[in-house]
């Protein structure tokens, strides 16, 4: 009614315009569509063979690793802070999963003890920022470079590789192939996109979290523990990265000391793209979704464009603001 | 008589000549915990220990290096052996400016110095006077591995993936294997895979899906030789397509013995230990001097000595 009320006075712009508007503020993902849209038809047209299954499995192999990784950033976004140490959290995660799996220790055992690592240091992450009551800006850029000297010391900078003269089943489960070039790893993607999206938006947690982000005064209020929101945010942050790294190990069986280096701002950027804010309080998982199919599908699509490949990052940079100026625009105009 | 006394001075000088002593010491950028250097530092104690026994002289080298990187903490080290005057001094040359003053030092009180690893690379009147460099020549790696590579085939087209673009090292590499490849008449460029194994597998593919006609590969190091087996391997193309790397790891190693790679280069780093205590015994008795710098690498393992590279890096010697 509010909005009919405000939109009223402005000159009543024309009635499916309003509509727009309402569903554009219910739906901040379209601008990282619509980028996903206009890249794909530009590559499409421009790079030889970017149309085949192959390539589209490729881009979803690239996308899926990343967007587990970004889709826990994004849930954390929204409740208003950062992880710096994914990247990190992801190299640790992926080193204790190749250090047991070399020491013969059964693979389900050491994926556990990989994820409960990673979980124990997100738990670190949100109690130091919480309790401290410092940026998680700085928390979290403290523990990336703390856990990545760490690995660097325990290995002395050389990968651990472990080679099975078999695949392990386990590791068909974390990154198997089927249908081709796809990859288990697409799976897990999308399934942790659907939970983490009911989650948000059906369950009274996700409206805690978006309290949390937007205006905590008033959350607490509301009584929502929003310490023990975020506690819980970076947990399934640097969870979800320590998975991302145990995929990628199930598929490569080496790990060097330089993992996940520079992941944490192509995770940050991709949920940027699909409509997060980085002051928290709005974002969802969708756009997340379209932010790292767009980031994934832009690197290969240059190469097969015939593009050196060194522009790529010039590239994603252009593609990051963009987005955002379209995204803020968007939403300026929608809440008119 | 006094030919007597004579023969009696000259056998204790060559006596005393025998009992002598000397002092080497051997600073680095890198720890004595990271597994490189531990082969350099391997090297040199075998050297010390083999001439002290053959010489009866004794040799004493210390290996001096910071746990983690630090030039400052590398400066810090090489003063304080300068400080011991000890009779000879081996150093990586990581940062010309930073180590200019107390080398130049060094070399002014009489100490006489050996570069290894990483050479200071500027023009002969500018760097430091140290005596000669023994280490490996990232250009001429380049050029062999091409040459290499040329010996078993022509190419269709030759492509370099280099994981950290930038990185003097790794352009030095790429800029020799492309200029051989080109002046073959092979069409050789490079590609930029970055580090992340799944992106630079997705980069690879896209670039195979441009240029399906891509018959020789030259990885500079495990990082971009990780992701190039694991395209090649789920591909079918292991065998096909001709592979270069660079470095030893499990991944090279082991792709060589399965026939995925050709050969990789290596700087066999323990003659970067070992040789310079050599020649700073024979300039410190007998005044000799290598006429050029001793290049250690490129060296090259492939399937030929595969097997045997791998029982010595057990034994510390890869």
């Amino acid at each position: 009614m509010a909005e009919r009320k405000v939109a009223g006075r402005v000159k009543s712009p024309p009635r499916f315009l309003h509509e727009i508007a309402i569903w554009l503020r219910q739906h901040p993902e379209f601008g990282a569509f619509a980028g996903l849209l206009i890249v794909f038809a530009g590559f499409s047209l421009t790079a030889t063979r970017f149309l085949t299954g192959d390539s589209l499995a490729s881009i979803l192999t690239v996308a899926a690793e990343l967007g587990i990784v970004s889709a826990g950033i994004t849930f954390l976004m929204i409740s208003g802070e950062f992880d710096l140490s994914v990247g990190s959290v992801l190299g640790v995660a992926a080193m204790i999963f190749a250090l047991t799996a070399k020491a013969r220790w059964p693979l389900f055992l050491g994926w556990i003890l990989a994820l409960l690592a990673s979980a124990g240091i997100g738990f670190l992450n949100g109690l130091i920022t919480v309790r401290a009551g410092i940026p998680s800006f700085i928390t979290t850029l403290g523990t990336m470079m703390f856990w990545r000297g760490i690995l660097l010391a325990v290995t002395g900078g050389f990968p651990v590789s472990y080679f099975p003269t078999i695949t392990p089943t386990m590791f068909l489960i974390l990154n198997g192939r089927f249908a081709g070039q796809f990859r288990a790893s697409s799976l897990w993607f999308l399934g942790i996109i659907l939970l983490l999206n009911i989650i948000l938006v059906r369950t009274r947690y996700g409206n805690a979290v978006y309290a949390t982000g937007g205006n905590r005064d008033a959350a607490r209020v509301l009584g929502v523990a929003t310490d023990k929101v975020k506690i819980i945010n970076f947990v399934i942050s640097a969870v979800l990265a320590g998975l991302a790294g145990c995929i990628q190990f199930a598929r490569f069986l080496s790990v060097d000391p330089m993992r996940g280096l520079g992941l944490e701002l192509e995770a940050i950027a991709a949920a940027v793209i699909g409509g997060t804010l980085l002051t928290g309080g709005a974002g969802n998982l969708v756009g997340t979704l379209f932010g790292v199919l767009l980031v994934g599908m832009v690197r290969s699509g240059l190469v097969q464009a015939g593009a050196p490949a060194y522009w790529y990052q010039a590239f994603v940079g252009i593609i990051v603001v963009v987005a955002v100026v379209v995204n803020t625009n968007l939403r300026r105009w929608a809440l008119k | 008589m006094k030919k007597a006394l004579l023969l009696a001075l000259l056998m204790s000088l060559v006596g005393s000549g025998l009992a002598a002593e000397y002092t080497f010491y051997v600073v680095s950028h890198g720890g004595p915990g990271d597994p490189f250097w531990g082969v350099v530092m391997k090297g040199m104690q075998d050297a010390a220990d083999l001439l002290s026994k053959g010489t009866g002289d004794t040799i004493k080298a210390t290996y001096l290096g910071p746990a983690v990187y630090s030039v400052t903490e590398l400066v810090n080290m090489l003063n304080s052996a300068i400080a011991a005057r000890p009779q000879g001094v081996v150093c990586t040359i990581t940062d010309p400016a930073a180590l200019d003053e107390p080398l130049r030092r060094a070399i002014s009180l009489g100490i006489p110095v050996i570069a290894i690893n990483v050479p200071d690379p500027r023009p002969a009147g500018e760097r430091i006077p140290y005596l000669f460099y023994v280490g490996g020549d990232e250009y001429l790696s380049g050029i062999k591995a091409a040459e290499r590579m040329l010996a078993v085939k022509k190419p269709a087209r030759a492509v370099v993936f280099i994981h950290e673009v930038g990185h003097v090292g790794l352009e030095l590499r790429a800029k020799g294997f492309i200029e051989v490849m080109s002046a073959a008449g092979v069409p050789a460029e490079k590609l930029a895979i970055g580090i992340d194994p799944t992106q630079a597998v997705d980069i690879i593919r896209g670039y195979f899906a441009k240029y399906p006609d891509t018959d020789a590969i030259f990885t500079l190091g495990p990082l971009g030789t990780l992701p190039t087996v694991t395209f090649l391997k789920e591909q079918g193309l292991a065998g096909k397509v001709m592979l270069g790397c660079f470095d030893l790891d499990e991944v090279t190693l082991k792709a060589i013995k399965d026939g995925v790679a050709l050969f990789t280069v290596t700087q066999q780093q323990y003659l970067q230990g070992y040789l310079p205590i050599v020649w700073l015994y024979l300039y410190n008795k007998y005044g000799f001097l290598p006429a050029n710098d001793i290049l250690t690498g490129p060296g090259f393992v492939d399937s030929s000595n595969v097997e045997k590279v791998e029982q010595l890096i057990k034994q510390g010697y890869w």
